[in-house]
Formats: structure tokens, C-alpha cells, sequence
């Protein structure tokens, strides 16, 4: 079981959950919606929305703790993000033209108030303060 | 939908984040008056839901724009309560911040399908 120390779902876990759970729905309702309705209009835009859907799905449930290895997923979700949002970023800054209709991660996330580019440093930054001991063992404090 | 519904469950959902920040400043835990002001925006949000239901036989949405109308209504509807789960299943600053989030994300619903609605 994991402590409240090491828990990403407690306390400020709760609310990046709840912002992360927010961005899932979003992505991949919408990606759905574009696919469904004029997938022929911008292909890669849409695929490129859904995959952010997935992802933030995956992001969403491995710092809730669900599954059966959420902090790996967790990582390997917000990893997965930040590579996206500096990528797609710059991509579309260098050359508006590739993707006709906007992403999340287009321009660093700019159309959605740079939430998608501050997420997955929010992401790490907690997973790394709420990381195990190394060892698994027991922390020891020694006073000074 | 071109009533003063929309921009009043607006105002409510920003006023509702306003007011939860207030608890997380304070390190109070949700209490009923929090709740029943959220319900009462639940409520509208079901009425706006309704009303959009009806009128929307009588306006344009072209193409997909019907589906994603209902699709954000639907979201302001279910934002709500499972945003309330899941703060509620703990008590801290964290969990009771969590609300924000929910009022944030409900202003934004609610603006998104009004955008939508040819006025």
C-alpha cells in the first residue's frame, strides 16, 4: 500500500487528478466528435487530438492509482505529454500550415490558456516529490 | 438558450470557484452551504440542458455542432456531482480545491455551448 507521503492521489494529487480527469474528457470527446463528423477535413490534426486523449487518460488514471502499475504509467504518460506539447509546440510555431485545424498541444497549448504545456511539469514535479524511498525500506530521520 | 440562464450559471460556477478558493485559503472543508449552492447550479444546468433540448428543433446547428452543444451540456451536467465524489473522498486543502476546479470547468462548459448557439 503506499503511505499518504508517497500516495499521488492525496492531498495536491487530488486537485491535478481532477485538472489532468478534465483534459481527458476534453481531448477525447472532442477528437471523437472531429473523427466522427469531418475526419477527411484534417486527418492528422484528429489523430494527433486523439492520442492526447489517450494520453491524458493514461495520465489521469495512473495518478489516481488505478491499474496495476499506476506510477510507471503515470511517468510514462506525462513523459509521453511533455515530449508532445514541446514538439507538436514548436512544429506548429515553425509552420502553422501542417496542422489546418488546432490541437491541445498546438502552439504549446496556447488556446487553452498554456495549461497543456504547464501540466506535464506539474505532473513530474509531483511524481517526483511523492516518490518512494529508495529501497523500499523504512525512512530513517536522524537528527542533526 | 437566449435567456438569462446561461450567463447567470456562469457567473454562478465563477462566483462557486471563488468561493471554494476562499475555503482552501481558510482550511475549511466543504460544508452544506457549499453543497447547496452547487446544487442549485446542478439545477440549472439540467434546466439549460432541457431548454436546449426543446429549441434546438427550431434553430441551425449544422454538421456536428448538435453533438458537441449536447455533448459540453452533458458534461456541465455530470461535471458536477463527480467532482464532488471525488473531493469529498478525502478531506484536505487539496481535495476541498478540487471544487475550483469543478466551477472553473463548469464556466467553461457553459461558455463553450453558448458559443455554439446561433444567436
Amino acid at each position: 500500500m503506499t503511505s499518504p507521503r508517497t500516495s499521488t492521489r492525496t492531498g495536491a494529487g487530488r486537485v491535478l487528478v481532477a485538472v489532468y480527469g478534465v483534459f481527458a474528457l476534453a481531448a477525447t470527446a472532442r477528437s471523437l466528435v472531429q473523427l466522427l463528423t469531418k475526419a477527411d477535413e484534417a486527418p492528422l490534426a484528429y489523430a494527433l487530438s486523439a492520442l492526447a486523449g489517450v494520453v491524458y487518460i493514461a495520465a489521469t488514471l495512473g495518478l489516481a492509482e488505478i491499474g496495476p502499475a499506476p506510477r510507471r504509467l503515470a511517468w510514462g504518460a506525462v513523459g509521453f505529454e511533455l515530449i508532445g506539447v514541446l514538439t507538436v509546440g514548436t512544429l506548429t510555431v515553425l509552420d502553422p500550415e501542417l496542422f489546418p485545424d488546432a490541437t491541445v498541444w498546438s502552439s504549446f497549448g496556447a488556446g487553452y490558456g498554456w495549461l497543456p504545456l504547464v501540466l506535464p511539469f506539474a505532473g513530474i514535479a509531483w511524481l517526483w516529490h511523492t516518490r518512494p524511498a529508495p529501497s523500499g525500506g523504512a525512512v530513517v530521520h536522524i537528527a542533526n | 438558450m437566449d435567456g438569462p440562464l446561461p450567463l447567470a450559471l456562469i457567473t454562478a460556477s465563477l462566483v462557486f470557484a471563488a468561493v471554494v478558493l476562499v475555503y482552501v485559503a481558510l482550511a475549511r472543508t466543504p460544508d452544506w452551504a457549499l453543497l447547496g449552492f452547487a446544487g442549485l447550479i446542478e439545477a440549472g444546468a439540467l434546466v439549460l440542458l432541457v431548454i436546449a433540448a426543446v429549441q434546438v428543433g427550431g434553430v441551425d446547428l449544422a454538421g456536428g455542432r448538435s453533438i458537441t452543444l449536447f455533448g459540453y451540456l452533458l458534461a456541465a451536467l455530470v461535471a458536477l456531482p463527480i467532482g464532488f465524489v471525488w473531493s469529498l473522498a478525502e478531506r484536505s486543502r487539496g481535495a476541498t480545491a478540487v471544487l475550483a476546479v469543478v466551477g472553473l470547468t463548469e464556466a467553461f462548459l457553459i461558455v463553450r455551448a453558448l458559443q455554439i448557439w446561433p444567436s
